[in-house]
């Protein structure tokens, strides 16, 4: 990031209904210009944040300060702050223009300076030709682009996307990864997004904040949340991991086979206390001999992902396989077959330790 | 011919007989009969004359169908504006209520047509509560009654086909994607402007069928004008039902029947394909959600 200004700042905020706590004394800063994920499993509160951003739910406590402003007292209709609905919500009776033009007619704009704006959103949408055709005249990936130039074309200081990707073909869903990257980049807006995909956070944010229960787990660069989640349920949220179940003795941990996990510092736990050391798959390695860790394994299954294999190895550590991926130069044309003896190895450093729960 | 084809053909075949004989062929019945004379004490001649149609566009005849258009018309307009801000109001309540609220907004549908009517002229007689509440007021000798003048048969129409008008606008009410009136608000609209470009337009498909429905039933109704106009005007349905009951003149009868059929069909035709236009665009959005 290269600038670190306070657009938003949410402080304390809360949102019940009736007797569910969709968001439950959350506060979060967003910074100028930033790509914001919002990941979270279904039901953590994403939708019920972003709502009361936009000013569509009030909220029953807290506060939202936009440029050290508070927004609760303000309508939606006066926020600076636009949302990209899940739906798109695109007017159906409304030609695409029609529909882009919507919120520039609210500010009363003049009507030229109107259609320049319009024309302007098209070329950057790439849709000039499609300007006369109804929503229902467009493909998925059109309408979605159009619901995108409906919100931003109000220049909005803060735009808001509800799961933006979530209709769209795994091929259409990484181009417009990189598109909508490509435009927040181009527009100078910041972008609070909402996903479901922690690939996707982890490609486009700047940001991530883990939602869990209506509040943060965490929040951090990818690369922190990736390598330094803060539990095992981040840790299990983010990406794949294996998990090592075992007891701390001193500064490592004993597995259940009585086997000794070597890690960086047992700090924050005590003799006896049950916890997992958890490694990436892409941590481990059939190779490194050096490393202070190793296991004797069999494989169980071998899948050829391209770019590597993925083996699922059985282990003394459980009933459970541990996952592992081996880059296909290191292995060359040498298949695995099911039963095949391997050792894996990782290092201390590689491995993090939480509480098992 | 598959199978399917077959099977829908024998299950389509007792309705299509139906509408052949109960519905087509009493059409053309009276249609051939509208291009014969009448006989001189009542009675059919049958030899072919334009007459009847001639008659029908005479200014007489003309003139009762323009005034039928215009009581019907103002029923129709009346009974649109209440019904749609009804339908709208039910809509906008608590879910749970919706059903509730519906079923007594069309409560007054299931009695009969004629007790309903008669009803009316309880209220609006000179004896009657309306007068009697506005005496109790301390109008001096109340206001006068209603009863047999225009109003009270626009009123009779308007009360009769509000239900038609309520249920036909809710279902796009209803129906209709909440996330719209969201996204014109975040996009800076007043609930006023919301209203007007969102959801009034989007209503229209309901509004046209409801409009229509009232209208075609008004115009060719004769027992409301027969019993809240009291006999003392006419409109076309009054007509036709003397032309063949009382005149005993069955070609003209038949002439204006035609026509009057006739402005029905046009009326349907025009709704029926636009409701046909956006139940296309409608169900194409709801595939994406
Ligand atoms: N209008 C409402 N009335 C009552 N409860 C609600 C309402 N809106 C949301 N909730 C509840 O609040 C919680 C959070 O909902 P929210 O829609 O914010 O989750 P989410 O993180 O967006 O989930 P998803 O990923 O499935 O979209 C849920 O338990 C939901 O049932
Ligand atoms: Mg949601």
């Amino acid at each position: 990031m290269n600038n670190e200004n306070t657009l938003l700042s949410i402080q304390n905020i809360s949102k019940h209904f009736n007797d569910s706590k969709a968001v439950d004394g959350l506060s979060l800063d967003i910074y100028e210009n930033e790509f914001f994920a919002l990941l979270g499993s279904s039901g953590s509160g994403k939708t019920t944040l972003l709502r009361m951003l936009a000013g569509l739910e009030t909220p029953t406590e807290g506060q939202i300060l936009l440029d050290d402003k508070d927004m609760v007292p303000v309508h939606a209709s006066k926020r600076p702050v636009n949302l990209m609905f899940q739906s798109y919500a695109l007017f159906p009776h409304m030609s695409v223009e029609q529909n882009i033009a919507y919120g520039l007619e609210m500010e009363r704009m003049e009507r030229s300076l109107i259609d320049k704006k319009v024309q302007e959103m098209l070329e950057i949408i790439q849709l000039e030709k499609m300007a006369k055709r109804r929503p229902d005249q467009l493909s998925g990936g059109q309408r979605q682009r159009v619901a995108l130039a409906r919100a931003l074309v109000k220049k909005p200081r803060l735009l808001l996307l509800d799961e933006p990707l979530g209709a769209l073909d795994k091929k259409l869903r990484s181009e417009m990864q990189l598109e909508l990257k490509r435009l927040q980049h181009e527009v100078g807006i910041t972008f609070v997004i909402v996903t479901h995909d922690q690939e996707e956070a982890l490609v486009m944010a700047d940001r991530i904040a883990i939602m869990r229960d209506g509040n943060l787990l965490q929040c951090g660069t990818p690369q922190e949340i990736y390598e330094h989640p803060k539990d095992r349920f981040a840790a299990d949220f983010i990406g794949e991991m294996n998990f090592l179940p075992g007891v701390v003795q001193g500064d490592s941990i004993i597995a259940s086979s009585k086997r000794k996990i070597s890690v960086m510092s047992t700090n924050g736990f005590e003799d006896g206390e049950s916890v997992v050391a958890a490694i990436r798959p892409e941590r481990m390695s059939l190779f490194l001999e050096n490393a202070e860790n190793s296991i004797e394994g069999k494989v169980h299954t071998s899948a050829y992902h391209g770019m590597d294999i993925l083996l699922h190895v059985s282990t003394e550590f459980g009933e459970k396989p541990i996952s592992v991926r081996v880059p296909i130069h290191s292995v060359g044309d040498k298949p695995f077959k099911a039963g095949d003896s391997v050792t894996l190895y990782w290092y201390e450093k590689d491995t993090r330790v939480f509480a098992n729960k | 011919m598959n199978f399917k084809n077959k099977m829908s053909s024998v299950l389509i075949a007792p309705a299509f007989l139906w509408l052949i004989a109960l519905m087509v062929v009493p059409c053309v019945m009276i249609l051939v009969l509208g291009f014969f004379q009448r006989g001189i004490y009542g009675g059919i001649e049958y030899n072919f004359t334009l007459e009847n149609f001639q008659l029908v566009f005479d200014s007489l005849y003309a003139g009762i169908f323009l005034s039928s258009a215009r009581i019907a018309g103002t029923a129709t307009i009346i009974a649109v504006f209440i019904g749609y801000f009804a339908a709208y109001a039910i809509a906008t309540s608590p879910k749970k209520w919706q059903p509730t609220l519906l079923f007594f907004a069309v409560l007054p549908f299931w009695s009969n047509y004629l007790i309903r009517t008669y009803a009316w002229i309880v209220l609006l007689n000179r004896e009657g509560l309306l007068v009697g509440f506005s005496k109790w007021l301390g109008i001096d000798g109340g206001i006068p009654s209603i009863l047999y003048t225009e109003s009270a048969v626009i009123l009779g129409l308007v009360y009769n086909y509000l239900p038609f008008v309520i249920l036909s606008c809710y279902a796009p009410l209803a129906r209709m994607n909440p996330d719209f009136r969201e996204a014109s608000t975040d996009l800076g609209a007043s609930n006023f402007t919301t209203f007007r470009r969102i959801t009034l337009p989007l209503s229209v498909p309901g509004i046209a069928a409801g409009a229509v429905f009232v209208f075609v039933l008004s115009i060719g109704n004769f027992i409301t004008p027969a019993l809240l106009g009291g006999g003392r005007f006419q409109m076309i349905g009054n007509v036709i039902y003397a032309q063949f009951l009382t005149a005993n003149d069955w070609p003209l009868g038949a002439a204006l029947s035609m026509v009057l059929i006739g402005i029905m069909m046009i009326l349907l035709m025009i709704q029926a394909s636009a409701a046909q236009r956006s139940i296309g665009q409608k169900n194409k959005e709801q595939l994406d959600g």
